[in-house]
């Protein structure tokens, strides 16, 4: 019962950290940030996590097939989003010519893909600084 | 079907990748995922091939703006005749490499999940070899290169063994090192020009390198030492033959065969479209490098005469025939940069066919060593017949490939009034020879060992077919082949 009040302490912060991350995330393309800045708080959290609660506990939540997939449908749905202007007709990742605009500040929604890319990257990168940190880890015990 | 042409320049990068990413689901399913692998690899091909036509006939390069967005804010892909004769020949050799490699990998790199690992980073070299070849901005070159960069160290590495894991560190700390001094050069462009697309670039350059002239000798510098190691250019190969000969064969093919020439095609497109011919002379660029690959073709043979392991003495070669290219990219004449162009191309073919005959070869007898293969020649006629017209062709033997790229190299050079190129070129073809030609005599009249080795499967022997055809197609018809390498070196000597 050594590390109570650390456990406590990030069970109630942890999951604030996380949400932040995820809005640093998708509101990278209208406010400071971005995809790659939030996936690393998102990570971060979920790192903190582990060295909380233990590796055990971590990749029991965090299995590495799961990480291994989101690594790579993270990337995939980016090259998805930019096949998207070719089926418009507009060259590759194109955004504003698929009928989209460039975005406005304050308003979530007005950017167009450049939302749903971040998502996918943000999540990627969330994902790959977790397996970076497993793979040193586990390599050392 | 006109729009996916005018997409082209875009789709024959980011298909293999696309595929790349989908593979691990199908990290149980190897058949299936050798099935993706090799039908991409066709379809590249076949990308490549209208794409090539395409710029072959219209004689205009196809230029794609990605995200819509033009040229000086946005990144641009150019397709050219260099970038369609690199697309065309990275696209040819990747299918045999492939085609080998099916049902062939678990013994030397391991279980399903490492197999599919191996592919998913052989899919990446091959987006980022595509890449290179179209993209016609820097900063994007010094992505593609990282990308290739570390699914080459991946490759390597993935050899189960503990010497492939340290050929893979000492990869990663040179080819890193490399990739810095690569980043510091477009820096130090980008802060002169302003621009990071190379024809903008180019036009910043030429106004104002009088006032900058040191800028511009550390930019040339720093550009030519990283594509330098990345490329194994002789005195910074030390990371290649460990690289070459502890990877898995069709990785050592891929690698050597390829992967070297994509950032040979990048330091290409740097000096002749960034700085253009003028700085180069002005600069005497183009002794340096005429001087760097004579040192190289020399060196490199004698190394490659020292060694007594197959696949040693075959990574020693790659560093020689590397001289050769950058020996003719310092010619600055059309038949010196055709000939580079098309000995380039020679050398991928032929340097693919070498390392996965010598794979098959040491796969079956388990011997590493030349003079252990005693004999093979007769126990594995169909490999050893496709190595022998591969090390033929590497001589520069007439009706073989590497002839043509050499003919035209000579005459570049004396065309310019050199003799001294033209004599290595001659010297080198000896060395060449002389390292290559024992495997065969060792391989076809030394007695026949009682040991059953025997020819590799089915779709190995039409990899190596391929292959050793090709060699033979490019050496007696050379001509539409020639005629692409020739517009490319126009294209490349235009830019003043």
């Amino acid at each position: 019962m050594k590390d109570f009040i650390l456990k406590r302490i990030s069970a109630v912060i942890l999951p604030f950290i996380c949400i932040y991350g995820f809005y640093v995330i998708l509101h990278g393309h209208i406010s400071p940030g971005g995809s790659f800045a939030g996936g690393i708080i998102v990570g971060l959290s979920l790192i903190a996590f582990a060295t909380v609660y233990g590796m055990k506990k971590a990749r029991a939540e965090l299995p590495e097939k799961a990480l291994v997939s989101i690594e790579s449908y993270g990337t995939l749905w980016y090259v998805i989003m930019g096949l998207v202007g070719i089926f418009k007709g507009v060259p590759f990742l194109a955004n504003k010519l698929a009928g989209v605009n460039v975005g406005e500040q304050g308003t979530l929604f007005s950017g167009g893909l450049i939302l749903l890319i971040s998502a996918g990257v943000g999540i990627r990168v969330a994902s790959t600084i977790v397996t970076l940190f497993f793979a040193l880890v586990e390599d050392e015990s | 079907m006109s729009s996916v042409t005018a997409n082209l320049p875009v789709l024959v990068v980011i298909a293999p990748l696309f595929v790349a990413f989908i593979l691990t689901t199908f990290a149980r399913r190897i058949r299936l995922v050798e099935g993706l692998v090799i039908f991409i690899g066709i379809l590249g091909f076949v990308g490549a091939g209208f794409l090539a036509a395409n710029v072959f006939i219209k004689k205009t390069p196809m230029i794609y703006q990605v995200g819509g967005w033009p040229a000086p804010w946005g990144i641009e892909l150019k397709a050219g005749n260099v970038s369609a004769f690199f697309l065309l020949v990275a696209a040819f050799v990747s299918v045999p490499v492939s085609l080998f490699s099916v049902n062939n990998l678990s013994d030397e790199v391991g279980g399903k999940e490492r197999v599919t690992r191996f592919y998913v980073l052989y899919l990446l070299l091959c987006g980022a070899m595509a890449g290179m070849a179209v993209t016609n901005d820097l900063f994007n070159v010094f992505v593609l290169v990282e990308v290739a960069t570390l699914s080459c160290c991946g490759l390597v590495s993935s050899r189960n063994r503990p010497r492939a894991a340290e050929a893979a560190f000492s990869y990663l700390i040179m080819a890193t090192l490399g990739s810095t001094l690569i980043l510091g050069g477009i820096g130090f462009i980008y802060i002169i020009t302003g621009h990071l697309n190379m024809g903008f670039a180019h036009e910043g350059i030429n106004k104002i390198w009088q006032s900058n002239p040191h800028v511009v000798w550390m930019a040339f510098s720093f550009i030519l030492v990283g594509f330098g190691v990345k490329s194994a250019l002789f005195p910074l190969h030390v990371w290649l033959p460990d690289a070459h000969s502890a990877a898995p064969s069709p990785a050592s093919a891929i690698l050597s065969g390829v992967a070297v020439k994509g950032y040979l095609i990048c330091l290409l497109k740097i000096l002749y479209n960034v700085f253009g011919c003028t700085l180069m002379r002005e600069f005497v660029i183009h002794r340096i490098l005429v001087l760097a690959g004579t040192v190289a073709i020399i060196a490199g043979s004698i190394l490659a005469l020292m060694q007594i392991e197959l696949k040693r003495r075959l990574a020693f070669s790659t560093v020689a025939q590397v001289g050769y290219i950058i020996m003719g990219i310092g010619l600055m004449n059309t038949k010196g940069l055709s000939g580079t162009l098309f000995y380039l191309a020679s050398h991928a073919v032929i340097k693919s066919v070498l390392f996965l005959s010598a794979g098959a070869m040491i796969a079956a007898s388990g011997k590493k060593n030349i003079n252990e293969l005693a004999g093979i020649g007769r126990k594995m006629p169909i490999t050893m017949a496709a190595f022998t017209i591969g090390s033929l062709g590497l001589t520069g033997i007439p009706l073989f490939s590497g002839f043509i790229g050499k003919w035209n190299l000579i005459v570049g050079s004396l065309e310019l009034g050199n003799v001294i190129p033209a004599v290595v070129i001659v010297v080198g073809s000896v060395l060449c020879a002389a390292y290559l030609f024992p495997v065969i005599r060792v391989a076809y009249f030394e007695p026949v060992p009682e040991e059953d080795w025997k020819d590799p499967r089915l779709t190995q022997k039409i990899a190596l077919i391929s292959l050793a055809l090709a060699v033979l197609i490019l050496g007696i018809i050379p001509g539409p082949f020639l005629e692409l390498a020739e517009r490319a070196a126009v294209e490349l000597l235009a830019l003043k």
